[in-house]
């Protein structure tokens, strides 16, 4: 269609054609785009605001329509996320609906499968070639009724802890004996579940109870993640097997470290080691990392850990093993943990990871930065003893290059990264971090949705912070709402920025985008800070009539909305701005009615706020108005009240009832005094 | 074949240069029924009916675009007929799903491996309710036909009516 119409451009029979103004509109927003590679320069305004003028005869770059199709092969800011539908009405607005409909996907698809495992009789005809056996039903039933190895290996398949551990009781008291191997699956399995049946994918805010056993979950909460971890118990059904178990190879030994270094036993662990290397049995890699890990546990002081992670990194040379890059990540996070020592440590270590042709992963470069970057976010936030040239180094060594997949902490590089980039205030380094980002497949280390957001959320904060309003706007546009949804905060990070550098018109267009964000029903102070703004400063009379116009909508959100919205509490200063807004704009009849609402809501209007109304009504030389203000101010008990009918007689030319009034209210509120 | 006796000596003469003036033929031939497929006839113009029903089968290519998109009807490809049986069974399948959400027929499209379905529903329930059942005909249709389907969905205030018959 492009490489058409940019054929017959010149021709006058394209000229009137709908399609190709359509077109034209496109290619003149395509066409001003910075060049496409450049993603870390904010991208340029789209001409959606612009006044389209077709000229008679046009000369097209040789490259344009290379140029145009060029732009549509990245992100589309004003697309939704890709698994929703491309629909006005089934897009979300808001963060919460986005989680709202995908888990609604999540749950249709959950809802068919169990439908298919339920009959999977209708399911089983297979059209497919080659085979495809993830849309084949899971058999979820164990086939084999009978007490023996088979039903046993089956259950560890299926993955049934309880039922797989019972199996096992009831082949012991009928004297069979099982296997070295089938034992050893089975304890991995008790071991990786922590002696509990896997419960389906659930979000953090679930809980579900097994079986009807009630479990006690104490939450321990772990760094800013509050995870429910389950305790490796006393009377454990993986300990009981262990003890029972005549000869066992190293492969029990490992699986019953790995699983109480995971559950929290640490010291049991160690015991265990111990015993290992009394017996002279060969530890393997995985066992030897789940022993770093639990190293900074058993000791106190921050060189007796390093010491312990010293000496079983001697051991393991001892015996041969190799490290893999899962010790040294497992190395590099224990010494986050070794205090200030730990960090020259850190920076050893990834040298050695070096000499030894091991490439860092993401994680490694996270635990360095987590090492030297620990003191800026503890409670005494210093930046005395770091030297922020760590992160500059980092991100030499990290920039261009593509990631896989290799640690599961990986995920947390980008999110630390970025507060740390806003904590220290640098945006030229959170532009680099943000351009390693559309480096190949990086995209994958953001993580889960609310990592996500976490990220954009520092990002938009720093560029608010740190740059001029026009590229403020135009990252706005290109992340909000495609990538992610702001909060109050970041609202407010918005009209600061419009309000350092003046653009304070723009006010009505951020109140749309508020509106539809769902902001406007929950966070009130977001509302009185754009009311405010709006009403402070004197602009031109268009700009107050788009203020005036905003006002009114703004109107709409407080008091008494249709049954079931939520709506704001009505407050003094909201009320007294909107006011002003109106008046200036020149609406004063609906200035006027604002007045009535004051008395309904039990608010006290501003002695500011009086003295514009009188200075109109005198304007308009309405004397009506302005006596019917005093007495407003005198209902109020407002000690101004003197000294607007002071400044009512003087300006106006009343008549003999509205003087009798005035000097009557003056007289009220000189008793009063 | 039956024919009348002349007794007008006016047609025995005439008949020799074969005017059949006066002549009655019964003509029997198999029974041409009137067309009745997809067709909605014009009666009292109070039923609103959609684009898709009112224009009649003969209009398809070229007012009318197909509703079932596959390439086995092309020379020398098989399959047809499972692809039709396939798409009656998915178009009574999601008249059940979205069981008064439907405003038109299903557009069903097959590229490559994928089924596509596109459907025009009417914006009755809210949008959670939608994305379940679309994440549910999606997950079920791809384990009854071993193949990925998506579906495309477009929603709409209400039927859009383009004529009344």
């Amino acid at each position: 269609m492009a490489a058409l119409c940019g054929g017959v451009v010149g021709s006058s029979f394209c000229r009137n054609h709908q399609l190709f103004r359509l077109l034209h509109k496109s290619f003149i927003g395509r066409l001003g785009c910075n060049h496409v590679a450049a993603q870390h320069t904010a991208p340029s305004e789209t001409g959606s605001a612009q006044e389209i003028i077709i000229p008679r005869k046009k000369k097209w770059n040789e490259e344009a329509v290379l140029q145009a199709l060029a732009s549509t092969v990245n992100r589309d800011p004003t697309a939704s996320h890709y698994r929703f539908q491309d629909d006005a009405f089934l897009t979300p607005k808001t963060s919460s609906e986005f989680k709202l409909f995908s888990q609604s996907q999540e749950a249709g698809k959950n809802a068919a499968e169990y439908v298919v495992n339920t009959y999977p009789k209708y399911f089983t005809k297979d059209y497919a070639e080659p085979h495809v056996p993830c849309l084949m039903p899971d058999t979820l039933k164990p086939q084999v009724s009978d007490v023996s190895e088979g039903a046993l290996k089956e259950l560890i398949q299926l993955r049934k802890v309880r039922q797989a551990v019972s199996m096992y009781d009831q082949l012991l008291q009928a004297g069979t004996a099982v296997s070295l191997e089938m034992t050893n699956d089975l304890l991995d399995l008790i071991c990786f579940y922590g002696d509990q049946d896997p419960q389906q994918e659930e979000t953090p805010d679930q809980e579900k109870s097994e079986d009807g056993e009630e479990q006690e979950l104490p939450p321990k909460s772990r760094r800013g993640r509050s995870r429910k971890l389950e305790v490796w118990r006393k009377d454990n059904n993986a300990e009981r097997i262990f003890n029972l178990m005549a000869e066992r190879s190293e492969r029990s030994y490992s699986a019953l470290i790995r699983g109480m270094v995971k559950y929290g036993a640490q010291l049991k662990a160690f015991d265990l080691y111990a015993d290992m290397l009394n017996n002279r049995m060969s530890v393997d890699v995985n066992t030897f990392n789940a022993l770093i890990i639990a190293a900074p546990e058993v000791r106190q002081k921050y060189n007796e850990k390093w010491e312990l992670i010293v000496e079983i990194l001697k051991q393991m040379k001892e015996q041969g093993m190799r490290p893999s890059l899962l010790t040294f990540n497992a190395v590099l996070k224990s010494s986050r943990r070794c205090g200030p020592a730990g960090r020259m440590q850190a920076l050893q270590t990834l040298s050695e990871m070096k000499a030894v042709g091991i490439e860092p992963s993401l994680a490694s470069y996270n635990h360095i930065l987590a090492a030297f970057y620990r003191t800026v976010f503890g409670p005494s936030a210093s930046f005395s003893n770091v030297s922020s040239d760590i992160l500059h180094k980092v991100m030499d060594e990290v920039s261009g290059k593509s990631f896989i997949a290799r640690d599961p902490d990986d995920v947390h590089f980008f999110n630390y990264g970025m507060k740390i980039c806003c904590s220290l205030k640098d945006l030229g380094l959170a532009y680099r971090l943000h351009q390693l980002l559309g480096v190949g497949d990086n995209w994958r280390f953001l993580g889960s949705p609310s990592q996500e957001a976490h990220y954009y959320g520092r990002f938009f904060h720093l560029i608010c912070m740190m740059e001029t309003v026009d590229t403020v706007l135009l990252w706005y546009r290109d992340l909000v709402p495609s990538l992610f949804y702001p909060n109050s905060g970041a609202m407010r990070d918005v009209l600061q920025a419009l309000d350092t550098d003046n653009r304070l018109d723009l006010i009505p267009e951020i109140w749309k985008d508020i509106k539809r964000l769902g902001l406007s029903n929950k966070a009130g102070d977001l509302v009185e800070e754009v009311l405010s703004l709006m009403a402070r400063d004197k602009h031109s009379p268009e700009v107050h009539e788009s203020f005036a116009e905003c006002a009114l909508e703004v109107k709409a959100t407080y008091g008494s909305g249709e049954q079931g919205q939520v709506t704001l509490d009505w407050t003094a200063s909201a009320l007294g701005n909107i006011a002003s807004i109106l008046l200036a704009a020149g609406r004063t009849k609906q200035a006027w009615d604002m007045l009535p609402l004051f008395k309904a809501n039990n608010r006290v209007p501003a002695e500011k706020l009086l003295d514009d109304f009188l200075s109109s009504a005198m304007l308009r030389g309405d004397p009506q108005r302005a006596v019917t203000l005093v007495q407003l101010s005198a209902s109020f008990s407002l000690p101004a009240t003197a000294r607007l009918a002071q400044r009512v007689q003087q300006e106006c030319e009343l008549n003999e009832e509205h003087k009798t009034l005035l000097v009557e209210l003056e007289a009220l509120s000189h008793d009063k005094d | 074949t039956v024919v009348a006796e002349r007794n007008n000596s006016l047609s025995r003469i005439s008949s020799a240069i074969c005017v059949t003036h006066g002549l009655r033929a019964i003509h029997a031939t198999a029974t041409c029924y009137k067309h009745h497929a997809a067709r909605i006839r014009v009666g009292k113009r109070d039923k609103p009916v959609t684009y898709e029903q009112a224009l009649h089968p003969h209009h398809i290519a070229h007012r009318k675009g197909w509703l079932s998109q596959h390439t086995s009807n092309l020379e020398g490809e098989a399959g047809a007929a499972e692809r039709t049986v396939e798409d009656v069974f998915i178009r009574r399948f999601i008249f059940g799903t979205f069981h008064g959400l439907l405003a038109d027929e299903l557009v069903i499209k097959r590229r490559g491996n994928v089924l596509v379905v596109c459907a025009l529903l009417v914006q009755k329930v809210g949008p959670q309710k939608i994305y379940f059942l679309i994440g549910y005909t999606e997950a079920l249709l791809s384990y009854f036909y071993k193949c990925p389907v998506k579906m495309e969905v477009q929603m709409v205030k209400d039927r859009v009516v383009y004529k009344y018959l």
